[in-house]
């Protein structure tokens, strides 16, 4: 019940990241954190409390998942836990995708007929 | 040099930072939080930045979320208490219904307020191990030995005060070694397995060296009994082992 609903309501600003951040793989904490830098050209800056405050939430909606334990051969040689989208997490970011493509939709109607 | 030492410092002041986060959530991400300082420290180090402007950014940010969790884990904790209060009223009901149809069930007040805690301390026993690891064969491994640990404890205490035999105590070391198995696996599931196995060896051992002479009827019924006990402390154990193999996948 949890995860249908969560799959169909508006998405935090956070959540929305996070999930943008691992719509192209798997990833760790730390590389989630300067993706959603990345992907907000810099605007959008998360700290360690938010992203795992956040995540812990996702999991228990079933929106994210644990995929593994390894070494990061880009970083050093400490073993890091990945995270990856569920079939449900996918889901609610393309829900979520859609609600911002209706709203631009909607807005560029208003804005050619000059209301 | 003075990064380096700067760095450090803050990482130690926030590994303590961490310790005011409610303990599941702690023990699930507080090691990846302390790493993931550890990679922004470093990232500034390299780039030749100052860490105090992060550091102090870091440690606000991380401090609403100490709130922030903390306000969630006391709610959760409530409305936890709050089932396991109405779970074990309505578990109370059968005890209840059972002595006014029973012939020569005559509890007084003070038993049923005891049961009543009873079932309440067991359900808030579940409450509060089952939720440490989310897989449902250790949930159900925590639920099967509380059943059987309840049982075994249950009867054996109205064992002892029909037969008035202190031999019957000996029952007891079965839960006091759940207990202590318990404590030393740190409830990890490995550990919990180990401990469900030794509980029915210990009670099979016991059923074995019960003095023979019973008359037939009771000897059967006390094996049944002891092996449905067995079978359940077995099945509790093997839901452990299901659990522990889970999580190393």
């Amino acid at each position: 019940m949890a995860k249908k609903s969560a799959a169909h309501a508006p998405l935090t600003p956070a959540v929305l990241h996070i999930l943008l951040a691992l719509s192209t793989g798997e990833r760790h904490g730390y590389a989630i954190m300067k993706q959603v830098q990345v992907d907000s050209q810099g605007k959008a800056t998360m700290g360690p409390g938010t992203l795992y405050g956040s995540m812990g939430r996702m999991m228990e909606a079933g929106l994210i998942r644990e995929s593994d334990k390894r070494v990061d051969p880009e970083m050093d040689d400490e073993r890091r836990i990945y995270y990856e989208l569920t079939g449900a997490g996918r889901a609610a970011l393309d829900a979520e995708l859609q609600r911002y493509r209706n709203v631009v939709a909607v807005a560029k109607g208003r804005l050619a007929h000059g209301h | 040099m003075a990064t380096n030492v700067a760095g450090r410092r803050y990482r130690t002041w926030y590994a303590m930072l961490l310790r005011l986060y409610p303990r599941p959530f702690r023990e699930r991400f507080g090691e990846e939080m302390a790493q993931t300082f550890h990679d922004l420290c470093r990232e500034q180090e390299d780039a030749k930045r100052g860490l105090h402007g992060l550091a102090l950014w870091i440690f606000f940010e991380t401090s609403v979320g100490i709130v922030r969790e903390n306000t969630i884990h006391m709610s959760q904790l409530g409305n936890t208490i709050l089932r396991v209060a109405l779970g074990a009223l309505v578990a109370l009901m059968v005890p209840l219904v059972a002595s006014r149809v029973v012939k020569g069930w005559n509890w007084n007040a003070g038993s049923f307020v005891f049961v009543y805690v009873l079932f309440f301390a067991t359900g808030m026993v579940y409450a509060l191990i089952a939720r440490k690891m989310n897989v449902w064969s250790y949930k159900a491994g925590v639920g099967v030995a509380l059943v059987a640990g309840f049982a075994l404890g249950w009867s054996n205490m109205v064992h002892v005060a029909d037969s008035e035999n202190p031999a019957n105590l000996v029952y007891y070391s079965v839960l006091a070694l759940g207990a202590v198995g318990a404590w030393l696996a740190r409830l990890e599931a490995r550990g919990l397995a180990r401990t469900l196995f030794a509980m029915a060896a210990t009670l099979a051992l016991i059923a074995v060296m019960l003095p023979s002479g019973a008359p037939p009827y009771l000897a059967r019924n006390m094996a049944i009994g002891h092996g449905v006990f067995v079978a359940l402390l077995t099945a509790s154990g093997l839901l452990f082992r299901h659990a522990s193999l889970a999580g190393l996948k």
